[in-house]
């Protein structure tokens, strides 16, 4: 089981021009690896809803990765999507679904099917282009580069530690630089950095 | 708010499909129902429209929202029933991410619910007309929960406004940032 540092550190050094779009327990831990334009927090959001969020980034973008840093809770809320990403056509996605079996931001209440489901074989049997599934940093770190690498879908599922990341909330004191505006603001600066 | 207008004609798929491709709609999302099948077949094959079927309503909100972002012009297409299932994907996204979004929604239930002598404006719905076998209560619910929301919505039933009801939630859309509703009161030809 990795630390989230040891799953998000390598994934900064690597990131490039990607867009990464983050959503609950590593909402606040990405910022302390990122700063990028191209970072978009789905938080005061919808919960389920990065995934998809993710895909309609990358249909749009077809030139540009995006990366989207789900959480097992979130995807479970949304588990369909899945489906819709495979049917869309879209080979510039990488979905890494972080697995620590908890509801982190409200107090680590345990998940449904936390223990029984496997991403890695559910996205694999719905047709993701390449699927992997980590618990070790050293393999994680190592195989990284391939992660990002090629024609997606890609999913990796990747088991962290339950953490103690609190409720998520947007204000100009916060010290993640891209919860510092409303989510109607971040959207319109990601759109303004994409355009230019 | 809503803007009711209606006429005696059925709708047809081409003609809307003409106004989506002159506004410019790069992207279709959400599921087909039986009165919007005919407009999704058009779309599978649209030279400039690409069409995504999801596999949730509340998919299609999200998946518009990443578009939005990414510089495109998406359009939404469902059911009345899954905008109810959507609640929090449209609130959550493109709602609260205040992003310009034309929704195309089947009204299920309407035509029902005029013949059994209810409409939008009957009052205050209970539990008896809630359960009433001669009406689906999604129609009863559907621009209720449009007006809870903060969702405008225009009712369309003719060809004959097509264009102008197309165009106006288009440009309201844009004017207001926020998403806009068409209810399709009768089933595409």
């Amino acid at each position: 089981m990795l630390t989230k540092d040891e799953m998000l550190a390598p994934l900064a050094r690597l990131r490039e021009d990607q867009i990464v779009v983050t959503t609950m327990s590593v909402v606040r831990p990405w910022a302390r690896h990122s700063q990028s334009e191209l970072d978009f927090a789905s938080a005061d959001s919808a919960m389920g809803h990065a995934a998809d969020l993710a895909l309609g980034l990358a249909l749009a973008q077809p030139k540009r990765g995006v990366i989207c840093l789900n959480g097992d809770g979130s995807m479970l809320m949304s588990l369909g999507t899945l489906a819709t990403i495979v049917d869309s056509g879209v080979t510039n996605l990488t979905l890494v679904i972080v697995v620590n079996g908890t509801y982190e931001i409200t107090g680590s209440q345990p998940l449904a099917a936390h223990g029984t489901i496997d991403f890695e074989a559910v996205a694999r049997a719905v047709g993701f282009r390449r699927t992997y599934a980590f618990d070790q940093a050293d393999e994680y770190e190592r195989q990284l580069p391939e992660v990002l690498a090629g024609v997606g879908p890609v999913l990796a599922s990747v088991c962290v530690e339950p953490g103690s990341e609190g409720p998520l909330a947007r204000r100009p004191s916060a010290a993640s630089p891209y919860l510092r505006t409303s989510l109607r603001e971040s959207a319109r600066q990601l759109r303004d950095a994409l355009s230019g | 708010m809503s803007r009711a207008s209606e006429g005696s004609g059925a709708p047809s798929a081409a003609r809307l499909v003409e106004c989506l491709t002159a506004l410019e709609i790069t992207d279709a999302i959400g599921i087909p129902d039986n009165d919007t099948a005919q407009l999704f077949e058009r779309l599978r094959c649209h030279p400039t429209i690409r069409l995504l079927n999801v596999t949730r309503e509340g998919e299609a909100f999200a998946v518009a929202a990443g578009l939005w972002i990414g510089g495109r012009q998406p359009v939404v297409i469902i059911q009345n029933t899954g905008l109810l299932e959507s609640g929090d994907g449209l609130r959550g996204t493109v709602g609260r991410m205040g992003i310009p979004l034309l929704c195309l929604v089947g009204y299920r239930g309407y035509s029902k619910m005029l013949a059994a002598g209810q409409d939008t404006a009957s009052g205050p719905l209970d539990a008896a007309t809630l359960t009433r076998p001669d009406i689906d209560s999604v129609a009863l619910l559907t621009e209720p929960t449009l007006t809870a929301w903060g969702v405008p919505f225009w009712r369309h039933g003719s060809d004959l406004d097509t264009d102008t009801l197309v165009r106006r939630a288009f440009e309201a859309a844009a004017q207001q940032s926020q998403p806009t509703v068409v209810l399709l009161t009768r089933g595409l030809t």
